[in-house]
């Protein structure tokens, strides 16, 4: 028998207890392992997304509200044009490798808004030479036919070789591709041939965005300057975007962090009352093992070993339940917050399980230290007749 | 009974209940023998308990002093009151006051933990063994008698070879048969030559003791 062995014995006196209270710090746990997870991985994310465009900045119609015009690239649809006059005069600007014209357009279906990316398929191709496509990539120019991301085709069920009735006027349009999994919004789309998207949806000649790859990366400045000299034109860059989504983001995420700490709070003022009364109820105990030899010092270590195994193993359980539970908590966080991007969100990061064995030593000591130096202030005999307050 | 081993001077002890001050013990002065079998009588209320906690420095008193095998415990700090109960006094309680998760052995044993003494096995199996505890050893205390449970006591308080043994009402839950078996155990550590300073209800019992105090409103009435 050690004092570790004695200190475990204790807990499982009252295993009801002491479950509920492991449970309990459990929860806090794995709720801050998963908000911290989440944290990392969204800027991940969302910079590793972003990055994967394959783009360095985008052309869109001057007077286009800035958070819309960061969102274009993830769907994001704007009531204002541009024109192939526009596209012309960006070609003209030199240090630009491609300005590839997009058209965005969305519908509902069955309630569920859909987006439709009418694009220049060489270009494309260019922009993202990872694409993979079971079936075949269409031709520019091509009628009747469309490549979807994998996952609308797994939701919607869709097949290489199915035929769809397309747009207001339900044209016959074939899939003739699905994009294999790229981790990034371009999963939710549905992609047509530029002029075919015009013409289906009765937008001829016009583009939602110009998406623009220069040549050299250290002249984006000096080539935005140019872009916005074209009356109708504002340019984001991508390091634009991703901070306006940050901020779109931040303000949602701040609100869930504060509802989140309260209810650690609580949780942890609520294992502190718990372990309080486990130590009060045992205070005669405390003063019999004064009795017979124990120092404070032995029973103040006795109480702070035991608090420790107890949040120690709720951590333990914690973060298993985070791990487990990962993908519930993303879905129910994408949900609350306006913009998320593709894959996954919850990053496991050692560090961040450091952290949270840190948080739960700091829960466990705080909830030790009363009972214990209280506990090893009395004498044997104020021990055995009274209870703590 | 050759030297003296426990030594009381005007030991007193007062607390406050509510408004009124109450003096549990007032300027006690006696002494006890090395190997002596000393019973401390009195009604409730007497002061025989607090006596007791005072003389085994479970409690701090008023004024006076108590000094143990020569040792002057009046302003020792903690850590050497804690090697002073450890080292030469052994405690029997009433309420057993076992660890209800811990096997007879390892009640018997659980002092050695704190005096970080090693546990051997044969020490804690003689002591068992004298207790007519060995095929209880794996027992859990909600599984044992009274009587049982307080030789449990016993052979805990025996556990650290102390030089004194002091029990407070030990046979207060125990029929009259058992208390007798506890009684009969308590002689015969005398007989080894332990000190044994017991406080009890039951005079039948205190007179077999060496010596009775008798204690009334918290004074020696009778030594």
């Amino acid at each position: 028998m050690n004092i570790f062995s004695l200190a475990a014995k204790n807990l499982m006196r009252r295993h009801v207890r002491t479950s509920l209270t492991v449970a309990g710090v459990a929860i806090a746990i794995a709720v801050l392992f998963s908000l911290l997870s989440f944290n990392a991985g969204y800027e991940r994310q969302l910079g590793g997304e972003l990055g994967s465009l394959g783009i360095h900045m985008l052309a869109v119609p001057k007077g286009c509200p800035y958070e819309a015009a960061s969102l274009i690239i993830h769907g994001g649809v704007i009531p204002k044009y541009l024109s192939y006059a526009d596209l012309d005069q960006i070609d003209k600007i030199s240090g630009i490798e491609i300005a590839s014209p997009m058209l965005l357009h969305q519908f509902f279906k069955d309630d569920k808004p859909h987006i439709v990316y009418g694009i220049n398929i060489e270009e494309q191709k260019a922009l993202k030479p990872w694409w993979k496509v079971e079936g075949r990539i269409f031709k520019d120019g091509e009628a009747g036919v469309m490549i979807v991301g994998r996952s609308l085709a797994e939701k919607e069920n869709l097949k290489v070789g199915q035929v769809l009735d397309f747009g207001p006027n339900k044209e016959p349009t074939t899939i003739v591709g699905i994009l294999e999994r790229t981790g990034n919004q371009d999963d939710e789309f549905h992609f047509l041939p530029l002029n075919a998207a015009q013409r289906i949806f009765g937008k001829e000649g016009q583009l939602t965005t110009v998406a623009i790859k220069v040549t050299d990366i250290s002249k984006i400045s000096e080539i935005s300057k140019k872009l916005e000299e074209i009356p109708d034109i504002q340019v984001v860059t991508m390091t634009q975007v991703m901070g306006t989504i940050m901020n779109l983001v931040g303000s949602a995420q701040a609100l869930l962090f504060s509802v989140i700490i309260i209810a650690l709070f609580i949780s942890a003022v609520g294992i502190i009352n718990t372990l309080i009364m486990s130590v009060n109820e045992r205070t005669r105990e405390f003063g019999m093992m004064k009795a017979v030899g124990a120092s404070g010092w032995d029973v103040s270590r006795l109480i702070v070993i035991e608090t420790l195994i107890i949040t120690l193993a709720g951590c333990a359980v914690g973060l298993a339940v985070a791990l487990v539970g990962s993908k519930l908590v993303e879905s129910f966080v994408r949900g609350v917050i306006p913009y998320s991007p593709g894959g996954d969100l919850i990053s496991i990061d050692p560090m961040l399980v450091l952290v949270c064995i840190g948080f739960a030593l700091a829960i466990g000591l705080l909830c030790a230290i009363y009972p214990a130096v209280k506990c090893a202030r009395l004498t044997p005999m104020e021990a055995m007749r009274s209870d703590l307050e | 009974m050759n030297d003296v081993i426990i030594t009381a001077k005007g030991l007193a002890r007062s607390y406050n209940r509510g408004s009124e001050q109450v003096h549990a013990l007032q300027a006690v002065d006696f002494s006890v023998g090395r190997g002596e079998f000393l019973s401390i009588v009195g009604p409730s209320g007497s002061g025989k308990s607090t006596l007791l906690h005072l003389l085994g420095l479970l409690e701090t008193p008023t004024s006076g002093s108590v000094s143990i095998e020569g040792r002057e415990t009046a302003g020792l700090k903690e850590r050497d009151l804690v090697k002073v109960r450890r080292d030469s006094i052994g405690f029997v309680f009433q309420q057993f006051l076992l660890l209800p998760t811990l096997t007879v052995e390892e009640n018997i044993a659980l002092p050695l933990l704190f005096s970080r003494r090693a546990v051997k096995p044969d020490r804690i199996k003689g002591i068992m063994d004298m207790l007519e505890l060995s095929h209880r050893s794996r027992h859990l205390p909600h599984q044992l008698s009274g009587g049982e449970m307080q030789r449990v006591s016993i052979g805990r308080a025996l556990v650290n070879d102390p030089r004194i043994i002091m029990a407070d009402e030990p046979t207060g839950n125990l029929d009259s048969a058992t208390s007798e078996k506890i009684y009969g155990l308590f002689k015969m550590l005398n007989q080894k030559g332990l000190s044994l300073i017991v406080v009890t209800h039951n005079m039948e019992l205190a007179g077999r003791a060496d010596r009775v105090i008798k204690l009334r409103d918290g004074q020696i009435s009778n030594n």
